[in-house]
């Protein structure tokens, strides 16, 4: 089916500036998690290690980039009473294929993550670019928007874990970098630097999510004085 | 606006290529994932033994852990008189067909009398016997459960294992994650110089008891209670074994 | 009968939807402008758990653990969607149909609800807790609760917050993250008490 449509619309596959900034636009100025506020749950739950933030991201831009490409493709025929059900139905076969796989590839991660890689259904990224994107637009640009957009959130969610591994466990992606205490990990053998630090638990507990990412916003706005909240 | 007719046509079409497409994924990915769940609590085990193999348990690969259970390892079920049960038994007791199948969150829930409790005795390279001990209790949301690896004496502790199910992290999740604490419990004793069960209790505010005690996590006393009741209960079914068995 | 008060106090207070496991930020940050729209929003919350968490239980229980001698759980983030999907457009049709008010102050709100992780993660831990169907009921209407509360406490908090000098950069948003984050803190040390002990 994607052959004869791709056909039908032969020459939207072009890269012009137009497309750059679909994929640009989300890293920054239009960051799902710090302006639209989509998506903000997961972020929290599995930025305590960089590793998992990273499967997450990865995890997150396949299921947007498929899904606005898949609701892109379907759009003219999908019946506008059972819209949503429908988009739910998209993104939870595309949520289903990432669980089984990373099953399969990386057991102990997917355990790990547990009932969030099902919550990647509700993250209102998916949902929130179907519903303003993919159903107006054509795949390819779908397609570039839903990975700007997966990609805006990675880079929100792996910033957050890399603050709160590394200042709150010391290590990061599991080697110890600073601090005396533990060794958290088996496989470290080197000397850490700052031994004087003592890693803060604070930061591995959730709430310390939510003010990093206030944190990241604070900045952000005081950068760009357009974002800023007037109400 | 579309027909009754093609809404329901839609849905049934997205439905079945829906279902077709994950049903293949399911019985094509099945064999996979279910040597991932055991090569994952066979690790469990062996992280429990990780000082006598000498290796890091996470970067055995999947045929290493087991050729190691293979040929170094020993797998028992006892019941609560510490008799070994054969592979019958164990089939028509608890309905598992191994023993690491074994659920004891399960077996916990039966009366003390029709319980079975699984038994993994290691064979370290120089010839050493080493008993790993399985208990599980409740932390703070969830359960979770540990490995005891008793020296040859059937009274040291020689290594440790514990995970959780869903322990907060940075508090209760510690019990798997901090080294500097879980190792504390290596070199602790079950028994007294009397000879009396006392099992390794976790305290806050200093250790007075070096044989016996283990300092808690600070801001994870749930969890840390939890381990304490684990302990003690767990292996006190083990007693009737480890008395036969001792020298 | 204990045990099910227990599973109420708990995913009400200790466990918290929002202000422990973060749930349903989306909405919840969106929503918490004023006292008035998160009363609505919560009301729905409490309305669609409690009747969507014992349905996918019976879903879960009765078609996917054992159909026909299949295994279907693999097809249970579909489902469990779906049927949160599906019962909140009926909802929103039969009180549309029985009663206009209660429609004109809840009916907005409907549809935002069907994105709240908060109804969809409750679905998935009444899963990975292994509560029978009175439990289920009991943990789906607590965990409405719980997250009405928060709700209805940080828009509180947050009507307040306009006759303060907040930094422009943290104004609304920002600010919103800060006051979750504390109040996360503050139900933290709700952690670890013991339902039992109100019997």
């Amino acid at each position: 089916m994607a052959e004869v449509l791709t056909k039908k619309e032969a020459g939207a596959f072009s890269f012009g500036k137009e497309e750059k900034k679909l994929l640009t636009d989300p890293l920054n100025d239009n960051n799902p998690i710090t302006v639209q506020v989509l998506g903000v749950c997961s972020a929290l739950a599995v930025t305590t290690l960089v590793s998992k933030a990273i499967v997450m991201g990865i995890a997150v831009i396949f299921v947007t980039a498929l899904a606005n490409l898949f609701t892109s493709l379907l759009r003219n025929y999908i019946p506008k009473s059972i819209r949503m059900i429908v988009q739910l139905v998209i993104i939870a076969f595309l949520v289903t294929v990432v669980e089984l796989a990373l099953k399969a590839v990386n057991y102990p991660i997917w355990k790990d993550l547990s009932v969030f890689i099902g919550l990647i259904i509700t993250n209102c990224i998916v949902m929130g670019r179907l519903e303003a994107f993919a159903m107006a637009n054509k795949p390819w640009k779908s397609f570039l928007d839903g990975i700007g957009n997966g990609v805006g959130y990675a880079i929100i969610l792996v910033m957050v874990a890399v603050v709160r591994e590394l200042f709150g466990k010391g290590s990061l992606l599991d080697f110890k970098i600073i601090g005396s205490t533990p060794e958290y990990l088996l496989n470290t053998t080197s000397t850490a630097w700052l031994s004087w630090y003592s890693p803060n638990n604070l930061l591995v507990l959730s709430p310390a999510a939510m003010f990093i990412v206030a944190i990241i916003i604070w900045i952000q706005r005081s950068r760009n004085a357009k974002l800023v909240d007037i109400s | 606006m579309h027909s009754t007719s093609y809404i329901i046509r839609f849905t049934l079409i997205m439905t079945l290529i829906v279902a077709a497409v994950l049903s293949i994924m399911v019985s094509g990915l099945k064999d996979t994932h279910t040597l991932n769940e055991s090569v994952y609590n066979k690790k469990g085990i062996l992280s429990a033994v990780a000082n006598q193999l000498g290796k890091d348990v996470n970067s055995l690969t999947s045929e290493e852990v087991q050729t190691i259970f293979e040929k170094q390892i020993i797998q028992k079920a006892l019941n609560n008189k510490g008799e070994e049960l054969t592979p019958e038994q164990i089939k028509s007791i608890t309905g598992a067909s191994s023993v690491v199948d074994i659920d004891l969150g399960k077996e916990n829930k039966k009366p003390a009398d029709q319980r079975v409790f699984p038994l993994f005795v290691y064979k370290s390279a120089d010839n050493k016997t080493y008993n790993i001990l399985y208990t599980r209790g409740k932390g703070l949301w969830d359960e979770i459960w540990g490995y005891i690896t008793l020296d040859s004496d059937l009274n040291t502790i020689a290594g440790q294992a514990f995970d959780h199910k869903g322990e907060t992290p940075g508090l209760g999740a510690e019990i798997k994650d901090n080294k500097a604490w879980y190792t504390q419990f290596t070199g602790k004793k079950l028994y007294n110089q009397a000879g009396e069960y006392k099992s390794v209790a976790v305290v806050k505010g200093g250790v007075k008891d070096k044989d016996h005690q283990v300092d808690a996590i600070s801001g994870a006393t749930i969890t840390g209670d939890g381990v304490d009741d684990m302990l003690n209960k767990g292996l006190a079914y083990y007693e009737p074994y480890l008395k036969k068995n001792k020298k | 009968m204990g045990d099910i008060i227990n599973i109420f106090i708990k995913s009400a207070f200790i466990e918290n939807l929002a202000l422990s496991y973060f749930l349903g930020m989306c909405s919840f940050l969106a929503v918490s402008k004023s006292v008035k729209t998160a009363i609505g929003l919560g009301l729905a919350v409490i309305f669609v758990n409690g009747l969507t968490i014992p349905l996918n239980w019976l879903l879960d229980h009765y078609l996917l653990n054992d159909f026909f001698g299949q295994d279907l759980t693999f097809l249970r983030f579909i489902i469990f969607i779906s049927t949160i999907a599906a019962l909140v457009q009926l909802v929103e049709m039969v009180v549309e149909k029985v009663s206009p008010s209660l429609y004109n102050s809840l009916g907005i709100f409907l549809p935002l609800i069907t994105v709240n992780c908060a109804i969809l993660g409750a679905s998935l831990f009444m899963i990975t807790k292994e509560y029978n169907f009175a439990q289920s009921v009991s943990f789906g209407l607590g965990g409405g609760f719980g997250w009405f509360l928060a709700i209805v406490a940080i828009a509180g908090i947050r009507e307040k917050m306009q006759y303060s000098h907040v930094p422009a950069p943290l104004r609304g948003l920002g600010m919103a993250f800060f006051l979750t984050g504390l109040m996360g803190m503050a139900f933290m040390g709700l952690m670890g008490i013991d339902p039992a002990a109100f019997k």
